[in-house]
C-alpha cells in the first residue's frame, strides 16, 4: 500500500514539474467537447433545435470515455519509458510487491484521468449538457470512470511489458482504440446501429461505463434512445470485472516481462 | 543469519536466455563478508546477468545462490531488504532533484523519515553532491549521475552492495573519486562488495578477489596478486612470423620459462628475469628461424592473467 502511494505521488509529481502535461491534460478534453461536440449538437439541430443539447448530453460520457483511454495510453507510455531507460530495475530491487508497482501506474492514470473528467462535465455542462443533480449519481459517475480507467490501463501496461518497441507500443494500443470508441454507444445510440455492431457493442466494456453514467451521471436524452436498457447493476459488474481482469493482464505480462 | 562469514555464496547458478544462450553457466561464488569481489570479464561474458540473479531481478534457470544466507529464489524480499545496487546504466529519473531521488529510494524502503534525513545528508556530503543536491539529476554530469547511484546504493544500510560497472563511461577524475569512496566503504563498514568491470586496474585497485569470467564462467579466481603471479616473474611479449611452431617447442622447453601462451598472433613468455633472458629467447627465435618484429618485456598484469586463461585480450568483444 505505501509503494502504491510512493508511485502514485512519484507519478503525480512528475506532471507537476512539466506543467505542459497538466495545460494538455486539461486542454485536451476542453477541446473535445468544445470542437466535436458543439459541431455535432450543430448537426444535430438542423432537424431539431432541442436535440442539438441533447446530443450533447448524449455525448459527454463517450468522451469521459475516450479521455481515459488516452490518459491510460500515455500512462503506459510512461511505463515503457521507465522500463526501457531502466528506471524499473530501482523498484524491482526493493523490498517491495510487483503488484505495488502496477498499482501506482494504474491509480495515477486514473487521478488523471478524473480530474480531466470532472472537466469535461464542467464544459459540457456550460455547452449545454444537462447533469444530474443527485451528487451519488455523480460519485458513482467518478466510480465507473475509475474502474474502467484501471481496466484500460492494465491493458496499456500489458502491451508495454511485452514490447520494447515505443512504436510497437502505440500500434498495438490505437489498434484497441478505435473499436473500443466507435464500437459502442458512446457516440450514437445502440439500437440505430446494424445487428452486427451491436454485438460488438455489448462486448464492448466502454458501452457500459457510458450507459451507466448516462443513467446515474447525466440527465435524460429522450431524444437518442433509451439509456436504461442495460441494468445499473450490470454496468457495474461489467466495469469492475474489466478492471480486474485489465490488472490481472498487467500483472501478468509484466512477470513474464521479469522472468 | 548468516554465521559462516560468507555473504554471497552461489551453486551452479545458471541462467539460459533462449535454447542456445547460455548467459551464466553453472556458476560457483563464494564470497566472503567485508570484501571486495571483482567480477572480471568481456562485455556479454554474464556479468551483469548473475548480478541480475543474485540482486532478484530475474530468476535463474537452475542452480542456486544466497545473499547472507538468504536464498534468492524462496527468500527474494528479504535478500532484498539487505542489498544495495548500482546498475550498469545510469537509472535516475530525470524529473527528481538528486535530494528527492535518494528519498525516494529511502521511502521504498520503508526508512522512517528522521534517519532518512539525516542518512541523506550524510551520504551527500560523502560523494560531494551538497551543492547539487536541489537540482534535478538531468542537470547533473556522468560522474555526478553515477556518485549519486552509489549514494542511492547505499542509503538503505546495505549489507551487501553490487556494484555493475560502477565506473563506466567515466573520466579518470570521477573514476578515481569512486575508488576511494568504495575504499572508504570496505574500511570503515562491514559491507561486502561484488562489483563488476572490465577495466584491469579497477580489479586491481579495488579487490581483495578477482574472479575473470569468460561465456558464463569463472576461469580463474584469486586475489590480484595471486593471480599474476602466477604469471612468472615478467612477461615478454612477441609478435613476429615465420616457423613460429618450431619456435615454440624451443621455446617451451627453455628451464626457466614459467608460462608460455601463443594466440592471436601474440606469444606471451613468463619468465623469471625478462631483461636477462631477452637476448636468448631472440636467440632461439632466430634458431627457430622465427622471425622478430616487435618485442617486449612487461612485468605481468591481470590482462596477461586474463590472456592466459581466455586466449582474447580483454578489449575483444
Amino acid at each position: 500500500m505505501n509503494a502504491t502511494f510512493l508511485l502514485w505521488q512519484k507519478h503525480m509529481k512528475r506532471a507537476l514539474v512539466h506543467p505542459e502535461e497538466i495545460v494538455g491534460m486539461l486542454i485536451q478534453p476542453i477541446l473535445w467537447v468544445i470542437l466535436f461536440g458543439v459541431g455535432m449538437r450543430s448537426l444535430m439541430g438542423i432537424t431539431n433545435p432541442e436535440s442539438g443539447n441533447d446530443y450533447m448530453t448524449f455525448m459527454v460520457p463517450g468522451i469521459v470515455a475516450l479521455t481515459a483511454v488516452s490518459g491510460a495510453i500515455a500512462g503506459g507510455s510512461t511505463w515503457l519509458n521507465e522500463r526501457l531507460i531502466g528506471i524499473v530495475k530501482e523498484y524491482l530491487a526493493a523490498p517491495i510487491p510487483r503488484l505495488s508497482i502496477l498499482m501506482g501506474n494504474a491509480t495515477s492514470i486514473v487521478s488523471k484521468v478524473l480530474i480531466q473528467s470532472i472537466v469535461i462535465l464542467i464544459v459540457g455542462m456550460f455547452m449545454g449538457a444537462k447533469l444530474s443533480a443527485n451528487p451519488l449519481g455523480l460519485l458513482g459517475g467518478l466510480l465507473l470512470i475509475a474502474g474502467y480507467g484501471i481496466g484500460f490501463s492494465g491493458f496499456a501496461l500489458a502491451v508495454a511489458s511485452s514490447t520494447d518497441s515505443s512504436e510497437g507500443y502505440h500500434m498495438m494500443i490505437f489498434l484497441l482504440q478505435l473499436p473500443l470508441l466507435f464500437l459502442s454507444n458512446s457516440l450514437y445510440p445502440l439500437e440505430t446501429l446494424p445487428a452486427w455492431m451491436r454485438i460488438g457493442a455489448y462486448a464492448n466494456p466502454t458501452t457500459y461505463v457510458v450507459t451507466g453514467l448516462r443513467q446515474i451521471t447525466l440527465g435524460p436524452v429522450p431524444t437518442m434512445g433509451s439509456a436504461a436498457n442495460i441494468p445499473l447493476w450490470i454496468c457495474f459488474a461489467v466495469t469492475v470485472g474489466f478492471a480486474t481482469l485489465g490488472m490481472y493482464m498487467a500483472l501478468k505480462a509484466f512477470m513474464n516481462a521479469i522472468k | 543469519m548468516n554465521t559462516n562469514r560468507t555473504a554471497i555464496s552461489t551453486k551452479e547458478l545458471t541462467k539460459r536466455y533462449a535454447e542456445d544462450i547460455l548467459a551464466v553457466d553453472r556458476l560457483d561464488l563464494s564470497i566472503q563478508t567485508n570484501s571486495i569481489y571483482a567480477l572480471l570479464g568481456p562485455n556479454g561474458a554474464g556479468k551483469t546477468t548473475t548480478i541480475s540473479m543474485l540482486t532478484t531481478l530475474i530468476k535463474p534457470t537452475s542452480g542456486n545462490a544466497q545473499i547472507t544466507g538468504l536464498d534468492i529464489v524462496q527468500q527474494p524480499d528479504e535478500v532484498r531488504k539487505r542489498i544495495g545496487v548500482t546498475f550498469q546504466e545510469i537509472v535516475l529519473d530525470p524529473d527528481l532533484t538528486g535530494r528527492e531521488s535518494l528519498d525516494f529510494h529511502a521511502r521504498l524502503y520503508g526508512i522512517e523519515k528522521s534517519k532518512r534525513l539525516a542518512k541523506i545528508d550524510e551520504l551527500l556530503t560523502l560523494v560531494e553532491l551538497e551543492q547539487a543536491a536541489d537540482r534535478r539529476t538531468n542537470t547533473y554530469s556522468g560522474g555526478m549521475k553515477r556518485r549519486l547511484e552509489l549514494a542511492r546504493g547505499l542509503i538503505t544500510n546495505p549489507m551487501v552492495l553490487f556494484l555493475d560497472e560502477p565506473t563506466q563511461g567515466l573520466d579518470p577524475q570521477n573514476r578515481a573519486k569512486l575508488w576511494e569512496y568504495i575504499r572508504t566503504l570496505r574500511e570503515n563498514t562491514d559491507m561486502t562488495l561484488l562489483l563488476t568491470t572490465h577495466y584491469m586496474d579497477e580489479a586491481e585497485a579495488l579487490a581483495d578477489r578477482v574472479g575473470i569470467m569468460d561465456h558464463g564462467k569463472i576461469v580463474v579466481e584469486g586475489s590480484p596478486r595471486e593471480l599474476v603471479s602466477q604469471m612468472g616473474v615478467d612477461n615478454i611479449q612477441i609478435i613476429g612470423f615465420g616457423n613460429q611452431d618450431q619456435f615454440c617447442v624451443y621455446a617451451k622447453a627453455l628451464p626457466y620459462v614459467e608460462s608460455f601462451n601463443a594466440s592471436n598472433g601474440i606469444i606471451q613468455i613468463g619468465v623469471d628475469s625478462g631483461n636477462r633472458r631477452l637476448v636468448e629467447i631472440v636467440e632461439t627465435a632466430n634458431k627457430s628461424e622465427f622471425s622478430i618484429e616487435d618485442i617486449s618485456v612487461a612485468k605481468p598484469s591481470l590482462g596477461d592473467v586474463f590472456l592466459k586463461y581466455t586466449g582474447r585480450q580483454l578489449r575483444d568483444k
